[in-house]
């Protein structure tokens, strides 16, 4: 699964993605946590926008509701995306340093 | 109608269904600027435009409708059942049975059979429609998910308690369990207040019971489905295939319930036609009143049917919808 298919939710999907990869969280919890670290502030229209894509495609999972809050955790499936997509950031990042090393 | 409501009222209504009460309690807590609400709208937008996303909400939402279709329709059953066996009682050594047992009221007795028919077709149909349901609750049970056991053991329990009960009445109309106020032979004429209470205590039981199971089928069911991705609910479909298996047994049952009501609500015109003196007596429930006992049989089965009917109607729209 390629997380550029979401267009413009494929990153706040990876947000979504990290932040679930150290346990359930909610709509809130995800929002509060990729703030804290990603210093990224999501919206609850592209947080929900990418969250229905990424359990459409079975990237993370819906657990029961607790007090009308529904927590979500990442599948075996999401984890595989995950992994794939930061190596290829790293990947991206080591380049992009070693570039810039030479100017 | 507050801000959240409106806002929560641009997106789709399948999108809605699906996570509109999580997405209130997630804005309650952070809608603090209009760029908050520019967001909102742009989100409505897109879950407006995107096509394959609305498709699988009509999936999930169908999967829904269906099982929801299939839990009232079982509860219609569950309080058909009571209504059955409470006509079963009033007919059971009354005059009406006499009059059936000699066979001269042909149309009496036909109406009879066609209410025993129905209720074989109906316990067939929920049988056929209800066991790999049940089937893949106890396999979840005993694979991914062991606090389910909790709920599968009260229609378990439920029946014990009823079989429990029978045993002690049986014990107490045997003679080895006497007590005061009961006695051992009972007639229509000579029926105490103590025996009344007794069978009272088997008819709370056994309805305490039915309600306790049916709430335990809604709670496993839909706690199996919550559980599973929604998307693999939907289209990878393990309750998906189930649902739509049961649909045809539900159609049958219901429309057995309404065949019952009806043959129940034309043998009581008959047997009111042949002997109207046993309507004011009191052959009814506990020794009611023979005609106020059958009309609270009949609303029963009536109430029944009625809920029935609304869920055969979720589920047709929802194959409807999707079809």
């Amino acid at each position: 699964m390629n997380l550029a298919d979401f267009g413009r939710f494929s990153d706040p999907a990876l947000l979504i993605l990290a932040s679930l990869a150290d346990g359930p969280k909610h709509g809130y919890g995800m929002m509060s946590d990729i703030e804290t670290m990603a210093g990224v502030r999501l919206g609850a229209g592209t947080l929900y926008g990418a969250l229905a894509r990424l359990e459409s495609s079975g990237l993370i999972a819906a657990l029961p509701a607790e007090d009308r809050r529904r927590p979500y955790q990442l599948t075996a499936k999401g984890a595989t995306a995950l992994r794939e997509q930061l190596n290829l950031l790293q990947k991206l990042a080591t380049t992009g340093l070693k570039r810039l090393a030479t100017l | 109608m507050n801000v959240r409501s409106w806002l929560i009222r641009l997106y789709p209504r399948p999108w809605r269904e699906r996570y509109g009460e999580e997405f209130d309690m997630l804005l309650e807590e952070c809608l603090h600027s209009p760029l908050d609400v520019a967001d909102i709208v742009l989100g409505a937008i897109d879950a407006h435009l995107e096509f394959p996303f609305e498709t699988n909400w009509r999936l999930m939402n169908m999967v829904n409708k269906l099982r929801t279709m299939l839990l009232i329709v079982f509860t219609g059953y569950i309080g058909f059942i009571i209504g059955g066996l409470a006509f079963y009682g009033l007919v059971d050594d009354s005059p009406m049975a006499d009059l059936m047992k000699t066979g001269t009221d042909i149309p009496l007795s036909a109406a009879w059979i066609t209410v025993e028919a129905g209720a074989v077709i109906a316990l067939l149909a929920i049988i056929i429609g209800g066991l790999p349901i049940a089937w893949r609750l106890l396999r979840r049970a005993m694979t991914s998910s062991h606090q389910d056991f909790k709920w599968l053991l009260v229609p378990v329990a439920a029946f014990l308690a009823l079989v429990l009960y029978f045993a002690f009445e049986a014990a107490v109309y045997t003679g080895h369990l006497p007590i005061p106020g009961v006695i051992q032979v009972v007639s229509h004429g000579n029926f105490p207040i103590g025996n009344r209470l007794l069978l009272a205590g088997s008819m709370l039981v056994l309805i305490v019971g039915a309600i306790a199971s049916t709430a335990a089928m809604w709670r496993l069911l839909t706690h199996a489905d919550e559980t599973e991705s929604p998307s693999a609910a939907a289209m990878g479909q393990p309750s998906t295939k189930l649902y739509e298996r049961a649909f045809a047994p539900a159609v049958i049952a219901t429309a057995s319930m309404l065949l019952m009501l009806v043959a129940t609500i034309v043998w009581g015109g008959l047997a009111y036609a042949s002997m109207p003196q046993v309507f004011a007596e009191d052959w009814g429930l506990l020794q009611s009143n023979t005609a106020a006992s059958l009309i609270a049989i009949i609303a029963i089965m009536a109430l029944s049917s009625v809920m029935a009917c609304v869920g055969m109607a979720r589920g047709w729209s929802a194959r409807r919808t999707t079809a």
